[in-house]
């Protein structure tokens, strides 16, 4: 192998294990038993059973409550995604293809919403929620979810790209109502992007952790983040939790990798880098 | 290793600073007109029960003791029409933080557990019940002083459920090995620590954790300091009292000296330490038995306890770390049926042996201190088979101080100047000075009087 | 794409109600969601809870005028943070996107191997969630749990305090790398791709090696690209907050001000001030603004003009 091969590739390979590392030793600590997590060396993996045994006393948690959280975190990254992708690409559309007033200041708050931190408006919509009577129902996660001010900006970016002019103007001389121009001259160009966005969305409520945090209190709506959250609280006073909560964190990272090995071939990320400038 | 994020400690401690501490506190500071009832105030929620005590009901109670919902099973099974959910989201400060906004939202939970010294908190922005009547009808079941942890100015706020006196957890095996005496004075215990080091340049006696407060107001309660004082609606703050100051000085000595070790406790770094033997002693609480459970499950038998090391070898004194009662919320529909819940689950010989049994708590209510529950040694502590009859006796010598409206404010400063300290090699006593002026400063920027200030 | 507000103009003005109609669910949601949020932290930033009346007092909540932005201001604690942050912003950024950029051109050379596996291996950080993410890292520093401590130790390397006072600082900055690097590297990665080959061919026939072609073609090429990441990258690192969070119990070296967000966290969830740290929030967001603005300003022109 030439130097012009083995250098790049030596880079590259060290650059995935850097990356790789701590996923790795979640991994491996996963198959310590609890007495073993803090005594043996961690970057040396266990057969004491250790594994199976963190295993059957997660799902066995609580009567399988981690397993209630899963589906619930499916739940909100599910819907809250898909919606969040509808509501974004309509706008991102409309934004892209209209000249209407108030345009531009729907910009601008759009911009305002990348800016503000979360934190910042986390318990201004707490509050907001609770007057709407929603506050500990699913719809409290689900709703904040669904605006995305990051997705409006990039299905607009998109809806610029791909959509064609050309053929709007000539499907208005034919007579065709606006609602069936998007639905047949501007959504089919876009669905790739849409399945970029849909990951993003999905990845960002997925990982979320503060907003339901603040809005649930009922254990049975936790997404995974925060009941490993509570898990993690209550494993001080109970030696067998501790170990089971990195089998928990093990368990909660597959789902996302195995998404991105799956939708990889779907990617149009260059919507994000501006590669697309119509 | 997980455990850095969580600032967890025993079923009962008071919470380590840290990250998602209390993502609801603000309702504290947004609530319009909270009255500061520390001292007896005139508008307090003091609607006497109302309705019937055994009519139907379905009570939420937001808490974190370890298996609460095995103690709460028995309750459902014996009163079916009155369902009591428990809902574990938080601990300590953070659930605190979470019933404040849910106070102010009008959601907040009927029945709330929280620690002592989280109280004036919630009392001066009217989140708890009045429940002076019924502490009356219960008031031989707890000490006067107990009863003083609940009560502000004449009025009852919560009912005791456990307390969290402070002793000593130290290894026996390594003390024997290395041919150690248990110190009975903090002079011996300094002394013992420079053996340490002598014997294992890897090991400590004991860490000085700048994560947590309520770890020092314990130390500084033994050494019987007076943080706060009321006196007719006026603060007087005192927290770099004489032996307060006498007490930082002598730990800041030997950590800047580095017989001591300055790392935080609650870390994955502490649990191995903890396992390894590193550290040797422990001055926690009793409920530092579960903990150990928790962090060095491999180290089992091999732990005794004992008295705190005195400061006045003549007079025994030990202060509290966490401790916690039961309150019920101003807002609560179900008030009668909730005042019933929170007698039984505090009083009540089933329940608390339940407790004690189930959650490794220590009860407050003293027919709950005689529990048979209490005969067995907690799990880790085989080796001590009277765990809890000496335990018993260190408890009779706790002595506590009362809290103020900002404590919150108070041990968060603490963290950052003591991990300051630490940090650069400073005099521990400046430190309490500084947190002296941090907590003057804040109850004066929000309005208080401070006496000399 | 060209500027965040003016955009590529629509060919016409027309469409009768139907923008309205498709932007109705979006405007609903970000009114209140954000902009009624947003109205209601600005309020509380004018306002203080206040124990008046003398003796026993009640707290009251009043309206303070500017006295939390001054208070903010003043803060010697607040204005170190955000000097900190800066610095923060001032490593990360370019550290990231770099390795992010020399990987993506890495990966787009030819007759490199294992690209497959080593671009989901970079790319793999992104599926962890930051506050996992952090915990991960922690466990890596802590001394006498440290596996990467151990593995020196083990062969006589004098082994860092990864949470000490001066090396804390870099410690909190790799974390922030190690999330960010795998993300910026797809995106400038896609870019390359989308850039056709008949653009390299003249400067093969012309002897140039792939370093001058990565340098002198490929670089310049996918400008707009480096731009966006930058951007983002920036606010992202002006929000930094859940890496020193998590790792402060762990260090006696982090102040719970150490950035700004740490502080506006522990005035709003902690102190129970939510008047200070709406007030926190809106300096800091105010100074994102400008900030962002500025720099988009600067690279854009930049970019776009050697994209033309």
């Amino acid at each position: 192998m030439s130097r012009s091969r083995l250098l790049p590739t030596a880079i590259l390979v060290l650059g995935a294990l850097y990356c790789v590392g701590p996923v790795l030793w979640v991994a491996i600590a996963s198959t310590k038993g609890p007495t073993e997590l803090f005594t043996t060396f961690s970057f040396w993996p266990s057969f004491e059973g250790g594994f199976w045994y963190n295993l059957t006393h997660l799902l066995r948690y609580q009567d399988g409550i981690y397993l209630r959280w899963a589906l619930n975190s499916l739940l909100y990254a599910g819907v809250g995604s898909v919606l969040s992708v509808a509501v974004s690409v309509l706008a991102g559309y409309a934004l892209a293809k209209y000249r209407f007033p108030g345009r531009n200041v729907l910009f601008y708050v759009i911009l305002a919403g990348v800016l503000v931190p979360q934190i910042t408006l986390a318990v201004p919509q707490y509050l907001l929620i609770s007057e709407l009577g929603l506050v500990n129902s699913y719809w409290s996660v689900l709703l904040p979810s669904i605006i995305s001010p990051y997705g409006i900006y990039l299905a607009r970016i998109y809806a610029t790209a791909v959509v064609s002019d050309e053929l709007l103007e000539a499907g208005r001389i034919d007579g065709a109502g606006e609602y069936r121009l998007a639905w047949s001259v501007g959504l089919p160009p876009m669905l790739p992007g849409m399945v970029t966005l849909l990951l993003l969305q999905f990845v960002a409520i997925w990982n979320n952790f503060l907003l339901p945090y603040i809005m649930i209190s009922d254990g049975d709506r936790f997404p995974m983040t925060v009941g490993l959250f509570t898990m993690l609280n209550v494993s001080t006073s109970q030696p067998v939790l501790y170990s089971l909560v990195v089998m928990g964190v093990f368990l909660s990272v597959l789902p996302l990798i195995a998404l991105f090995l799956f939708l990889q071939r779907f990617w149009r990320i260059d919507m994000i880098s501006g590669g697309l400038k119509g | 290793m997980l455990r850095d994020k969580t600032n967890s400690g025993g079923p009962q401690q008071f919470g380590r600073r840290t990250f998602l501490r209390g993502v609801a506190g603000i309702g504290a500071a947004v609530t319009l007109p909270a009255l500061l009832s520390a001292c007896g105030g005139d508008e307090e929620a003091s609607a006497p029960p109302k309705g019937d005590p055994d009519a139907p009901a379905n009570l939420t109670f937001w808490t974190w003791t370890t298996n609460i919902e095995k103690v709460v099973d028995i309750w459902n099974a014996k009163n079916p029409t009155q369902k009591v959910t428990v809902s574990r989201q938080a601990q300590g400060e953070e659930l605190i933080t979470k019933v404040l906004t849910a106070h102010r939202a009008g959601n907040a939970p009927d029945l709330i557990h929280a620690e002592y010294q989280a109280l004036p908190v919630l009392i001066t922005n009217g989140v708890t019940a009045d429940l002076t009547e019924l502490a009356g009808t219960i008031k031989g079941e707890f000490t006067e002083g107990t009863w003083g942890l609940t009560s502000f100015g004449g009025t009852t706020h919560a009912i005791p459920q456990d307390v969290g006196p402070m002793m000593l957890y130290y290894r026996a095996d390594l003390f024997d090995k290395h041919g150690l005496t248990v110190p009975k004075t903090w002079d011996e215990f300094a002394a013992v620590a420079r053996q340490v080091r002598a014997k294992d340049s890897k090991a400590y006696l004991a860490t000085f954790s700048s994560g947590d407060p309520g770890w020092f107001a314990g130390l500084a309660e033994q050494a019987g300091a007076n943080w706060w004082a009321n006196d007719n609606g006026t603060w007087s703050v005192t927290i770099n009292d004489e032996p307060t100051k006498k007490m930082a000085a002598f730990w800041g000595g030997l950590v800047n000296e580095g017989v001591l070790s300055g790392k935080p406790m609650y870390t994955p770094e502490w649990n191995k330490e903890m396992s390894d033997g590193t550290l040797l002693a422990w001055p926690s609480a009793i409920w530092g038995a579960g903990v150990l459970e928790g962090v060095a499950p491999g180290t089992k038998g091999k732990w005794a306890m004992t008295a705190m090391p005195q400061w006045d070898s003549a007079s025994a004194t030990t202060g509290y770390w966490g401790g916690s009662a039961t309150a019920i919320s101003a807002k609560s529909s179900q008030r009668a049926q909730a005042e019933k819940f929170v007698k039984w689950l505090n009083t009540d010989p089933e329940a608390t042996s339940a407790m004690i049994k189930e959650g490794g708590i220590y009860p407050a209510a003293i027919s709950g201190q005689s529990s048979p529950a209490l005969s067995a040694p907690p799990a880790m502590m085989p080796n001590q088979p009277t765990f809890y009859a000496d335990a018993a006796a260190i408890a009779k010598t706790a002595r506590g101080f009362s809290w103020a409206p900002n404590v919150n404010v108070t041990y968060s400063s603490y963290s950052d100047l003591f991990a300051k300290a630490i940090a650069d090699k400073a005099d521990f006593g400046a430190a309490v000075d500084q947190l002296q002026a941090a907590s003057v400063a804040d109850l004066k920027k929000q309005g208080f009087q401070v006496k000399g200030a | 794409m060209t500027t965040l507000s003016t955009g590529r103009r629509p060919a016409r003005r027309r469409g009768g109600s139907a923008p309205f109609v498709l932007v109705a669910p979006a405007v609903v949601l970000l009114v209140t969601f954000l902009l009624v949020p947003i109205g209601y932290t600005v309020y509380l930033s004018l306002r203080a809870a206040r124990v008046t009346g003398g003796g026993l007092g009640r707290r009251v909540e009043q309206f303070v005028g500017l006295e939390n932005y001054r208070g903010v201001l003043t803060d010697s604690a607040y204005l170190d943070g955000v000097v900190r942050m800066l610095g923060y912003g001032a490593v990360v950024v370019p550290v990231m996107l770099g390795l992010a950029l020399l990987f993506a051109l890495l990966l787009d050379t030819p007759r490199v191997r294992l690209t497959r596996t080593t671009r989901i291996g970079i790319f793999l950080p992104y599926a962890v969630p930051g506050v996992i993410a952090s915990l991960l890292w922690g466990f890596m520093y802590l001394p006498s749990v440290s596996p990467i401590r151990a593995v020196l130790e083990s062969v006589n390397l004098p082994a860092p305090d990864f949470l000490g006072p001066s090396t804390v600082f870099f410690s909190i900055a790799n974390i922030g790398v190690w999330g960010g690097v795998g993300f910026n590297m797809i995106v400038l990665f896609t870019a390359l791709r989308g850039i056709p080959g008949e653009m390299y061919d003249a400067a093969r026939v012309d002897g140039a090696s792939e370093i001058q072609i990565a340098l002198r073609v490929k670089i310049p090429l996918i400008a707009p690209a480096l731009v966006m990441t930058g951007i983002f990258s920036i606010i992202a690192t002006l929000q930094v907050f859940s890496e020193p969070a998590v790792i402060q119990p762990l260090s006696d070296s982090i102040p719970s001000t150490w950035v700004p967000l740490m502080t506006i966290y522990r005035d709003a969830f902690v102190n129970s001030d939510i008047h200070t740290a709406a007030a926190a929030s809106v300096v800091l967001a105010l100074g994102t603004l400008a900030l962002s603005i500025v720099v988009l300003t600067v690279l854009q022109r930049r970019a776009f003009r050697s994209d033309q």
